[in-house]
């Protein structure tokens, strides 16, 4: 299965996000957790901690600041831009906005 | 007083923005409302109502290589005159654009000629005497992109729970790389001293206004109305009131 969670700031996604990952993990499944938001915070809700979730290597500050090779294939990013959350949960954060960058919305 | 309300999605911008503009219409302040949020929030919190389109696709024209721009001899002045609409206390209100149901693609044309002006309405004269009011959409997004290059102090609005209080320390190192710009720290849904404490200790500096957990703005919320007139006597209108005057004595001291 593949779920998107989505909604309004404040709704409650990430708490929904992290809850269902660890319940899905601890039934079993194989649970990859991606973090798409640009304010990445589903390791706190997975339960790494809040400072450690602030730490945790986003793909694209990785890859920009070449601490690490672009991986062409889903099992590479997952393997080097991947943290072990607690109860066998593999969390991903695809990006982190955090330095002034004139454009998008 | 130029204004960028920031903070986690859901820690209060909104209903604080959209209270405190009203607050200062009803002081004597010229207030425009700036609304660069594409979802709901500022403009049903001064209790307004949202356009079906937003009145800036009027203000957009492709150039020569097809992107779109503000129409060519639209100023700052021209564009809040032409495009923005009315809300209570004769509040002025400019809508970047709210998402449809066919997503982005229908308002991008009002959203980038909304970048330009907020633009040029940094440099412009024209409001410097006026009371400007953003609500930027949650999160660091809009801030780094500076979508506020007007604000010369951003609220920066914190509930004491750990995401709010980690997007906040995130967007404040975001604004602290600006050439200006002061943060103003609101602690919102405050139920203890000890959210106060949390809050200041792990953003390292002091709550200049506390908003009181107040069951009036949830109602208020519920109902999709103004705080200000749901709930005029509640403790969270009295605290904005606050909030109202510290932004005014430090406009005057500086």
């Amino acid at each position: 299965m593949k779920i998107v969670v989505a909604g309004k700031g404040g709704a409650g996604k990430t708490t929904v996000s992290g809850t269902l990952a660890r319940l899905l993990a601890r039934d079993g499944e194989d649970v990859l957790a991606l973090d798409c938001d640009a304010n990445p915070m589903l390791g706190v809700s997975l339960g790494v901690g809040m400072e450690r979730t602030d730490l945790l290597v986003a793909v694209r500050q990785a890859v920009d600041a070449g601490e690490a090779e672009h991986q062409p294939t889903v099992e590479g990013m997952v393997e080097t831009f991947g943290t072990d959350a607690p109860g066998g949960v593999r969390l991903v954060v695809a990006s982190r906005i955090d330095r002034i960058d004139p454009g998008c919305p | 007083m130029h204004l960028a309300f920031v903070g986690k999605g859901g820690a209060g911008k909104s209903v604080i923005a959209g209270t405190l503009a009203r607050v200062l219409a009803r002081r004597g302040h010229r207030v425009l409302a700036l609304d660069s949020d594409m979802l709901p929030g500022l403009t049903l919190s001064l209790g307004a109502e949202a356009p079906p389109m937003p009145p800036l696709l009027d203000a957009a024209e492709r150039d020569e290589d097809g992107r779109w721009r503000l129409k060519r001899g639209i100023g700052p002045v021209r564009a809040v005159q032409r495009y923005s609409t009315g809300a209570p206390d004769g509040i002025r209100l400019l809508q970047a654009g709210k998402v449809g149901p066919d997503g982005l693609p229908p308002i991008m044309p009002a959203l980038r000629a909304y970048y330009q002006v907020v633009h040029r309405l940094a440099r412009a004269r024209a409001f410097s005497e006026w009371a400007v009011v953003g609500d930027l959409p949650g999160g660091p997004r809009q801030a780094a992109f500076d979508w506020a290059p007007y604000a010369k102090t951003f609220v920066l609005v914190v509930e004491p729970t750990s995401q709010s209080l980690l997007a906040a320390r995130r967007i404040a190192r975001v604004v602290a790389q600006r050439p200006r710009g002061a943060v103003t720290l609101v602690a919102n849904k405050v139920r203890a001293d000890a959210d106060v404490a949390r809050i200041e200790e792990f953003l390292g500096i002091p709550a200049a206004v506390v908003v009181p957990a107040d069951d009036a703005v949830a109602a208020a919320e519920r109902c999709g109305g103004a705080l200000l007139e749901r709930a005029p006597g509640s403790p969270a209108v009295a605290a904005v009131e606050g909030l109202a005057e510290l932004l005014e004595r430090s406009r005057l001291q500086s």
